[in-house]
């Protein structure tokens, strides 16, 4: 489709923002633009197309096709409009014969080595170098094809997800920018000179073997039919588009989901998407095929208990059954003894709603969320310090930052979209201060340094943390003015007393933090004397016995050095899952309502109360860990839990297992049998986001329309579900669609007061706080004040974790996340992401390895004082000595066997970054693996006698 | 009362404790473990704490006994 009646118009070059503004004449038109827009997009802003083929409005100009080219009254020649800026007074002609025939030309000669395949081509329909031969008017190539030519070129096929076809590659370089410009990767490049240039992967060694991280965004850049899709090389192209939000990480990206029919065939990232401006990631871009896969379970099935097959059975019967055993179960052991958890994969409306059933039909807070696992620490940390539990800016602030330093998180490989905008901002010059134990790909990578990379001991964040502040402090270097206005004077002069104290100057705290003095020292006043310095964070900070500790102490830096309250600054936590925020906004906590509001609050309990019509509990419930320990103890017997997968995803898998296996009643409502669903009594078939109408709200506060695009595979939506579940409970739910739940919602928590879905299609997203002072939201918190008035310096004392290595366990293990997968895998182990990970492996330092005797790929055994596992081994220089490194990907391998119960001391959020372990060489698995075998072999035998038992 | 959630909520309550010396005086920091335990500790948790605090509490440190102390009043 020619691009001027495309709705999403290629400009050609990217917009500029400049004060100073030009205007210039177009063909007879005047244009006025900001200065430093090319002629291309200023003529393309006047609704003046001027054929290209190099050009793209998300890449710099390149100025190779030549196609743009124009005439400019008083310039000799014919400028590439792409590389010409507009000038005020300019006259540019767009079209006349001789540039006609200058295009004409150069179009002819693309055309000789690019074979006229079209009506079989992939890109037929969709193809912008057919459309540029279409609008140059090219009739004849009169230079045939019996010369020298590429149309033999051999294909690479290695991506699982795209196809490389040289022999239609025009050489425009576009998706080596894109990888430069949009990706900062610097995987392809124009290998050869003249007539043999060819775009090339690494070192020519194909796309899979190169260090392609398969974001997709040469695939978008591609004009032909080179870089293609296998879905549409398959199926073709597709006939209508849906936009909506993936459902992976936390950056909540905006895709159009181009479907034909029901059938997705491929997700392209949405260039309007305000969290990320038209880049992917190689999860949200491609590994949505899981949403189809033969595990789907779309029926829902019960049984008696755990060690009997499932049995199929209609929705009816089955929240007949559910409702029947919780009844049973309150009836016996009291209102208490019933609880449920919510899901950061599922929209806020459903979040809400298990949330209420929790409360309004059990009777009880027991409602937990997997946020208790991650961020948990994040909301009450910044609720102390800062008045919200939520991050500070958006992502788009970071390209005003000019100091940046990221704090146990690996954005590139778990919040990719962000980790590529922010590896564009030190390139362009910002500074970047790494923390963390571990050699990121932030901290030396193609065109990447950081100033510092603060190479941590594992579980020693708050002793770090408090050192820089010190250095700030004791220095000088703190934003006087900020701190008088801004903060809480008592409590800033009694942290300023704690903080000076001797013992956290880095010269007392290496021995500790393993960092040397000088280089904290360093960092600190880098930090400190940037204009703009912004902290980003992850599950490195959160994930500790501290974590709330140090989420206050990095809101305490950036108070001292006055970095809240503008863009380019702030504290960001970077969200695990897609909708963490969402989950903890609608009141998953079992101490909050929806809103973060306390439900000791006799005001605000009462104002839902009226709303739901019911009496709430004025205490709060149970929190995750405090129901496994109650279920073990026999207080606790019956759990819905929704979307979540704990038996794989929570510490030390022998007690989550002894805990699910002590319930009498386990509904899991999900769309695999996954591991927690292994444990269940009921099963209702849930939906993939693709099947979801609903919202998600990423890290950024950003609320964002999750839409269907498919039917539900199971016949009935997730709130659909749990608004009958609840009914059966005997409380009575009555939403006829997702936003009159958003409705009610906005009526009950302040922050949400003018959020809806009329409003959410007029402005495309909403930040909350969303509200009468803020009717379009808010994307920069704290500007003018707190909520809690002032901001609230908390004291920070570094308390080491009781998890200490000794003799017997001498290395400290940490868990992450790679790039390729998401979570507990059950996502992306039902994808061709499988290419890049299938299998866990445990990373290890050569020094360690080599006492071991472990070499790369032996299988080795991992033990603590929770357990033992066994997986491969991988030698690497990016764990420092002493350290060692795991994924969870994985169920088999075990992960979680080994973490133990340690936890935050005032979330419990768990201790995943600091296991003390030994790592010895062994031949056979261990003998958790074994059972775990065994029982996955029995409930998958179950699954399948379920599938073909008869519904009743 | 049962093992495992009495042994985690003892563990629990010292770790609060621990993070809240520095508050201020002892009796702060009392205030603040007290002040946790009310916001964020489900009823039956609070129940089983104050129960073992009043079967002696032995290994609640100084602190988290004051602050257990407090809860009962």
């Amino acid at each position: 489709m020619l691009q001027h009646f495309d709705p999403n118009k290629d400009y050609g070059t990217p917009a500029r923002v400049s004060e100073n503004l030009v205007t210039l004449n177009i063909d007879g038109v005047d244009v006025t633009v900001p200065e430093g827009t090319s002629v291309l997009r200023a003529a393309a802003e006047a609704n003046i197309n001027i054929p290209k083929l190099c050009a793209s409005d998300n890449l710099e100009a390149f100025g190779s096709c030549r196609i743009c080219a124009v005439e400019i009254e008083g310039r000799r020649g014919t400028p590439a409009s792409c590389t010409t800026p507009a000038e005020n007074g300019m006259s540019v002609t767009t079209q006349n014969n001789k540039l006609a025939k200058l295009r004409r030309n150069i179009m002819e000669l693309y055309i000789s080595d690019h074979p006229l395949d079209c009506l079989t081509c992939p890109s037929n329909g969709n193809c912008e170098l057919q459309d540029v031969a279409g609008a140059v008017g090219l009739r004849e190539v009169r230079y045939g094809f019996e010369g020298e030519n590429h149309l033999d070129a051999k294909k690479d096929e290695s991506n699982p997800y795209f196809t490389f076809d040289p022999s239609k590659c025009i050489v425009c370089s576009r998706c080596v920018r894109a990888c430069e410009e949009v990706q900062g990767t610097f995987a392809l490049t124009i290998d050869g000179r003249g007539f043999d240039s060819k775009v090339a992967a690494g070192q020519d060694d194909g796309f899979l073997a190169s260090d392609c991280v398969s974001c997709g965004a040469c695939v978008q850049a591609c004009p032909t039919s080179t870089l293609m899709e296998n879905s549409v090389i398959e199926r073709g192209q597709p006939e209508h588009s849906v936009v909506t939000t993936c459902a992976y990480c936390g950056v909540g990206c905006s895709f159009k989901a181009e479907m034909k029919g029901t059938e997705v065939i491929r997700m392209v990232p949405f260039k309007d998407g305000e969290a990320n401006r038209g880049h992917s990631c190689v999860k949200g871009r491609f590994a949505f095929g899981y949403a189809t896969h033969n595990d789907r379970v779309t029926e829902p099935m019960i049984r008696d208990s755990i060690d009997q097959p499932w049995k199929k059975v209609s929705w009816e019967e089955a929240f007949s059954f559910a409702a029947g055993r919780i009844k049973d179960i309150q009836a016996k052991y009291g209102r208490e003894s019933v609880g449920g958890i919510t899901s950061s994969r599922c929209t806020n409306e459903e979040t809400y709603l298990v949330q209420k059933l929790i409360r309004a039909a059990f009777g009880n807070n027991n409602t937990d969320t997997c946020a208790r696992v991650c961020h948990s620490p994040t909301g009450y940390g910044l609720k102390t310090t800062l008045g919200e539990s939520a991050g500070t800016q958006t992502f788009d602030s970071v390209m005003k930052a000019d100091l940046v330093m990221v704090i146990g998180a690996n954005p590139t490989a778990a919040h990719p979209v962000f980790g590529s905008r922010l590896k564009r901002r030190v390139r362009e010059g910002a500074g970047l201060i790494i923390a963390d134990p571990r050699t990121t790909e932030l901290v030396k990578s193609p065109h990447i340094v950081a100033d510092h990379h603060l190479k941590l001991r594992p579980g020693t964040n708050v002793a770090f943390i408090n050192a820089m502040a010190h250095v700030v402090i004791t220095e000088g270097l703190e934003d006087k003015d900020f701190i008088a206005n801004r903060c809480d004077n008592t409590a800033y002069n009694k942290w300023r007393e704690f903080i000076s104290e001797e013992r956290h100057a880095p010269e007392q705290t290496e021995d500790i933090t393993g960092i040397p003095a000088a280089e904290i020292r360093s960092a600190a006043r880098l930090f400190a004397a940037a204009p703009n310095a912004a902290i980003f964070y992850g599950l490195g900070v959160t994930e500790h016995s501290q974590g709330s500790s140090m989420v206050m102490g990095i809101a305490n830096l950036a108070l001292a050095t006055g970095n809240i309250g503008r863009e380019g600054v702030g504290v960001n936590p970077l969200r695990g899952q897609n909708n963490v925020q969402g989950s903890c906004d609608m009141g998953s906590f079992p101490h909050e309502l929806p809103g973060y509001q306390h439900v000791a609050d006799d005001a605000i309990r009462g104002r839902f109360e009226a709303s739901w019509g019911v009496t709430l509990d004025n205490e709060p419930g149970l929190r995750i860990p405090n129901m496994f320990n109650s279920a073990i103890d026999g207080t606790f017997r019956g759990m819905y839990c929704q979307g979540e997968d704990i038996a794989q995803s929570d510490p030390n898998t022998n007690h989550v297992d002894q805990a699910l296996r002590s319930l009498d009643c386990l509904i899991v409502q999900d769309i695999f049998l996954n591991e927690t669903a292994k444990y269940a009594h009921v099963f209702l078939p849930g939906t993939s986001f693709l099947e979801k109408d609903g919202t998600f709200t990423n890290a950024e506060r950003r609320i964002n329309r999750v839409r269907q695009v498919m039917p539900p595979m199971p016949g009935m939506a997730d709130w659909e579900v749990t608004m009958a579940l609840s009914k059966a409970l005997g409380y009575e739910m009555n939403y006829s669609h997702p936003s009159e739940i958003m409705d009610e919602i906005a009526t009950l928590a302040p922050t949400f007061k003018g959020v809806s879905y009329e409003r959410l299609e007029e402005l495309g997203s909403i930040q909350w706080p969303c509200n009468d002072a803020a009717p379009e939201g808010t994307p920069t918190m704290h500007i003018e004040n707190f909520p809690i008035g002032l901001g609230n310096f908390a004291i920070t004392e570094y308390v080491a974790t009781e998890e200490r290595s000794n003799r017997k366990f001498p290395l400290l293990l940490t868990t992450g996340r790679i790039l390729s997968q998401y979570n507990v895998g059950a996502q992306t182990r039902r994808t061709p992401n499988q290419a890049w990970h299938d299998e866990d492996v445990l990373d290890l330092h050569i020094s360690d390895a080599e006492m071991r005797g472990i070499n790369d790929g032996d299988w080795v055994g991992i033990s603590s004082r929770a357990g033992d596992t066994v997986m491969r081994a991988r030698i690497t220089d990016k764990v420092q000595p002493g350290v060692v490194y795991t994924t969870f990907h994985h169920p088999g391998s075990g992960a979680n066997v080994v973490t133990t119960d340690n936890s935050d001391w005032a979330t419990n959020c768990p201790e995943y970054k600091v296991t003390a372990v030994q790592v010895v060489k062994v031949n056979s698995p261990s003998n958790w693996q074994q059972n775990y075998q065994n029982f996955d072999d029995q409930q998958q035998d179950f699954l399948k006698q379920g599938r073909e038992s008869i519904s009743q | 009362m049962g093992n495992a959630t009495l042994s985690s909520l003892i563990k629990m309550v010292n770790q609060i404790a621990d993070n809240n010396v520095h508050v201020g005086t002892t009796d702060d920091a009392a205030n603040a473990v007290a002040s946790h335990i009310t916001r964020f500790w489900a009823r039956p948790m609070k129940q089983q704490i104050n129960e073992y605090l009043n079967e002696g509490g032995e290994e609640l440190n100084e602190i988290a006994r004051q602050a257990v102390t407090q809860l009962q009043k």
